[in-house]
């Protein structure tokens, strides 16, 4: 499994159809990890594209970093890992916290990337999540995946989770890293970027909001409300791939 | 370092022998010995693999056989529920399949 170093830390990538000239980076949610793409959406991808799946620091193999959440930190390793690579800009796709990230990417460093897919990006000002964050106990995560609908998990997983959770939450500064980010949607920069954007939201997802404010200020934008909630690359991955595949592969319209 | 084997052909309890390698390559022998995997055993419920170790287990899958294995692909035709059921004895068949 490919551990590469990127300034010296340890980043867990995956990469399919290496030969194709073009290339997507698909980067995933917070507690989250790239499988999230890697089962069902980035082989729909790789028909036409090289596709780059990382995790994110402290997530799934890539090395536990205890600082640097905040979206110019997390762009930065991003840019790291594009310079590691030898790739000088991408098709760019990031699911809930990802999509924050891909975002700042396209605010930062425009020039680095070719289109934008944003799937139930957050607005970072929403209360929800970070009460979300702050009510974590054990007991609520154990509720949470074993609570009406969900399939009951075994100790091992649970321990591990509940030990990803740990240490995101009470050993690093994450907390105080997305809270700096309240006014991400608020400021300038959002409305400055000139990407063609694809915006995929669930239709019942508390995020619906964010896509919509989201579509209201940048320009070149399309919002698409799928049948889901914040889960949504999981219940409609095939429809998340073929959208993003016909995106990507559309040439901008001529002005 | 994992590196594709193109040896001759697997029988069933080949494949079983190897894949349980992989398990335990990926969730560590501490937790294998604990556990009596079966061509029966699926990976979520009885395994008890996350989505990030089964990521593993796929790559070394590929490692091995290379090319003439196409088990993303076959994966990839399968929803969230499909995946969490699926069973060790079910990827057997399909890399005996595929030989």
């Amino acid at each position: 499994m490919p551990i590469i170093k990127v300034n010296n830390r340890d980043v867990h990538i995956q990469e399919l159809n290496t030969e194709a000239p073009e290339t997507i980076l698909l980067v995933h949610g917070m507690f989250c990890n790239l499988s999230i793409y890697y089962f069902r959406i980035a082989p729909i991808l790789a028909r036409n594209f090289h596709v780059v799946m990382y995790d994110l620091k402290s997530h799934g193999m890539s090395e536990k970093i205890t600082s640097g959440y905040d979206l110019d930190s997390m762009t930065d390793d991003m840019i790291h890992l594009l310079e590691r690579l030898n790739i000088s800009s991408v098709y760019l796709g990031g699911y809930s916290f990802g999509g924050l990230i891909c975002l700042k990417m396209a605010a930062r460093f425009p020039h680095m990337v070719k289109k934008l897919v944003l799937i139930d990006a957050p607005n970072p000002n929403d209360d929800k999540t970070r009460l979300m964050m702050d009510a974590y106990s054990r007991e609520s995560l154990e509720s949470y995946f074993n609570g009406p609908g969900q399939k009951k998990r075994g100790k091992r997983l649970l321990d591990r989770k509940h030990r990803l959770y740990e240490y995101i939450f009470q050993e690093t500064t994450i907390k105080k890293d997305v809270l700096q980010e309240r006014e991400f949607f608020s400021a300038g920069e959002i409305r400055r970027i000139e990407h063609d954007t694809l915006l995929l939201y669930g239709a019942h997802s508390p995020c619906i909001g964010a896509g919509e404010n989201l579509k209201e200020k940048i320009r070149s934008s399309a919002l698409f409300a799928l049948n889901g909630d914040h889960d949504l690359p999981l219940q409609e991955p095939e429809t998340i791939g073929n959208m993003m595949d016909m995106f990507f592969r559309t040439q901008p319209a001529q002005a | 370092m994992d590196t594709i084997v193109t040896a001759g052909k697997l029988n069933s309890n080949e494949i079983f022998t190897l894949l349980k390698q992989f398990i335990t390559e990926v969730i560590g022998e501490e937790f294998v010995e604990e556990m009596d995997i079966s061509m029966e055993s699926s990976f979520n419920k009885d395994l008890e693999m996350d989505s990030i170790e089964i990521v593993a287990f796929s790559e070394k899958i590929k490692a091995h056989f290379g090319e003439k294995i196409n088990f993303t692909g076959w994966l990839s035709n399968m929803d969230i529920d499909q995946l969490i059921e699926l069973k060790l004895g079910m990827i057997v068949k399909f890399i005996e399949a595929c030989q």
